[in-house]
């Protein structure tokens, strides 16, 4: 994702704010952000806005000095009054991870999937698994294979109108879908 | 025989491949938010599969600092592995070239690693123990982002492939960073001899694959595999382009650096890298044919602090006492290759 300021480097920096129900939010480079920072444009962060240029800054510390260290996707700015969001099984909450550069546990991922999107997006550049699969989650994968499959031969059954053929499909769907 | 003991693929250039697999168990926080309780039952757990498997513990509460170290050496374990405070232990099977540490960073670290290039091997060594853990436990994983990692950088396949390579032209050169800059708009990265934070010692670099996530492993090996053989070519080239008055300098210094090495009473850790490595360019370049890149490997582990005093008799006590059968060690391997 490019800055949205710039439109030339890569965004790096995802700033969102909602005070008194005001919300915005940014997609930025470092140097953007810096400057937005600076004339006052954004929230007064005593960041580091170290940049991904290096190419012997390991990925894991440009991350956390990058993403981190700012109030993105807070609600409420830095004035807000609510109590943090933690994570039910570990307890962990967004400044937790912020200042560890670590989610607590494999729950935190789905509590706090909208905060962690950008700043995993921009880390890889790229989003969606497509790699091995764990045991428990390949029988569910192959099941959906199968069924995006055969719904597949079902449109072209019908649009052939080999309506036997078609019965015999749905209820082999129907079957698959009712062991979900 | 250990992996640094046997010849590998391309190993003028070439010292080591490894690949290695985080992975957690999903019903248990990430070792940052663990207590001692929780991570003794993850060894328990998970080490009793590993030693059904052929796998010897070692349990890095009961281990002396120098014991620690030297399989830090042995590249077997992370440096920040010997740092952790939570309860930890290493399952290895040496001859397999397997290792697997638990409650590292993630819960589970396992990895294999073999001499010279040889990046499908090592896929392939990881991946039986990754399946065998698989069935057996439920790992952390999600549809969207892959196998669930204490730090998100990892998330995905999890998977860091890294190959060890020795560029002395190419540092002499002076192409170093450009080729990092490179090879980090590939989604690959350089670092130093032990892994994140540490220095290139020996003109030694790892050079692995940055990005996990949207990507498979298969695609990385194969990415990784390209770059890292035109990182070959290009360093032979080099090698080869050395030529008049700057290969009479180089064949003085490389043969300068044998007969230290082969003579001299006391070397130090820091000494015996930069003359070993321009000892291997010599090798390397069919300047010096009386030793053997082997030897050189074997000597990059065993020379070196801890293993050394590990593998001494009786232990060297002070560092001067180090020096002394560093230099021994040194002469023996290479005088003994004909």
């Amino acid at each position: 994702m490019l800055c949205e300021k710039c439109n030339k480097k890569k965004a790096t920096v995802f700033y969102n704010e909602n005070i008194n129900g005001k919300v915005r939010s940014f997609n930025l480079c470092a140097d953007c952000a810096k400057a937005m920072r600076d004339a006052g444009e954004l929230e007064d962060i005593s960041a580091s806005f170290s940049s991904f240029a290096s190419p012997f800054l390991s990925l894991e510390d440009s991350f956390f000095n990058d993403f981190f260290s700012l109030p993105f996707h807070t609600t409420g700015g830095l004035n807000a009054p609510s109590a943090p969001k933690k994570c039910p099984l570990c307890g962990a909450t967004l400044s937790d991870i912020s200042t560890t550069g670590k989610v607590g546990c494999a729950k935190c991922y789905e509590t706090f999937a909208d905060e962690l999107e950008g700043p995993i997006q921009s880390a890889h550049g790229k989003t969606g698994h497509i790699g091995r699969i764990a045991r428990g989650h390949r029988a569910k994968k192959e099941k959906a294979d199968r069924i995006s499959a055969l719904k597949k031969q079902l449109k072209e059954a019908i649009n052939d109108e080999k309506f036997e053929e078609a019965a015999s499909l749905r209820d082999q769907i129907h079957a698959l879908e009712g062991n979900a | 025989m250990a992996w640094y003991q046997v010849p590998g693929n391309e190993q003028d250039i070439v010292i080591s491949t490894r690949v290695r697999f985080a992975r957690n168990l999903s019903e248990y926080p990430f070792p940052s938010r663990l207590d001692a309780a929780g991570a003794k039952e993850i060894i328990n757990k998970v080490g009793q599969v590993l030693e059904d498997n052929g796998f010897t513990k070692t349990d890095f509460s009961d281990i002396s600092h120098t014991a620690a170290v030297s399989l830090v050496e042995k590249h077997y374990v992370s440096p920040e592995f010997v740092r952790e405070s939570l309860p930890h232990a290493l399952y290895l099977n040496e001859p397999c070239n397997l290792s697997v540490m638990l409650c590292e960073e993630d819960h589970i670290r396992l990895q294999c690693i073999l001499p010279g290039l040889a990046l499908q091997d090592a896929y392939k060594g990881a991946c039986k123990v990754e399946q065998l853990l698989d069935e057996r436990f439920d790992l952390a994983f999600d549809d969207k982002l892959g196998y669930l990692t204490h730090c998100p950088t990892n998330l995905g396949t999890a998977m860091r492939a890294s190959v060890m390579l020795f560029l002395p032209a190419t540092t002499m050169a002076g192409r170093m960073e450009a080729l990092a800059a490179r090879l980090n708009q590939l989604g690959l990265t350089v670092r130093g001899l032990y892994g994140e934070g540490s220095g290139s010692d020996g003109y030694l670099y790892q050079v692995s694959n940055q990005v996990t996530l949207g990507v498979t492993e298969e695609g990385t090996l194969r990415k990784l595999e390209d770059v890292v053989h035109q990182i070959i070519d290009n360093e032979r080239k080099l090698r080869q382009s050395v030529s008049g008055r700057d290969l009479d300098l180089l064949t003085d210094r490389v043969l300068r650096a044998e007969g230290t090495l082969k003579y001299a009473h006391a070397l130090t850790s820091a000494e015996f890298l930069k003359l070993a490595a321009e000892v291997r360019l010599g090798v390397a370049m069919g300047i010096i044919k009386d030793v053997k890149v082997e030897a050189l490997t074997a000597l990059l582990i065993e020379a070196m602090p801890a293993t050394l005093t590990m593998n001494t008799e009786p232990t060297p006590k002070t560092e001067g006492e180090r020096d002394l059968a560093r230099a021994m060690l040194v002469r023996e391997k290479l005088s003994g290759n004909p």
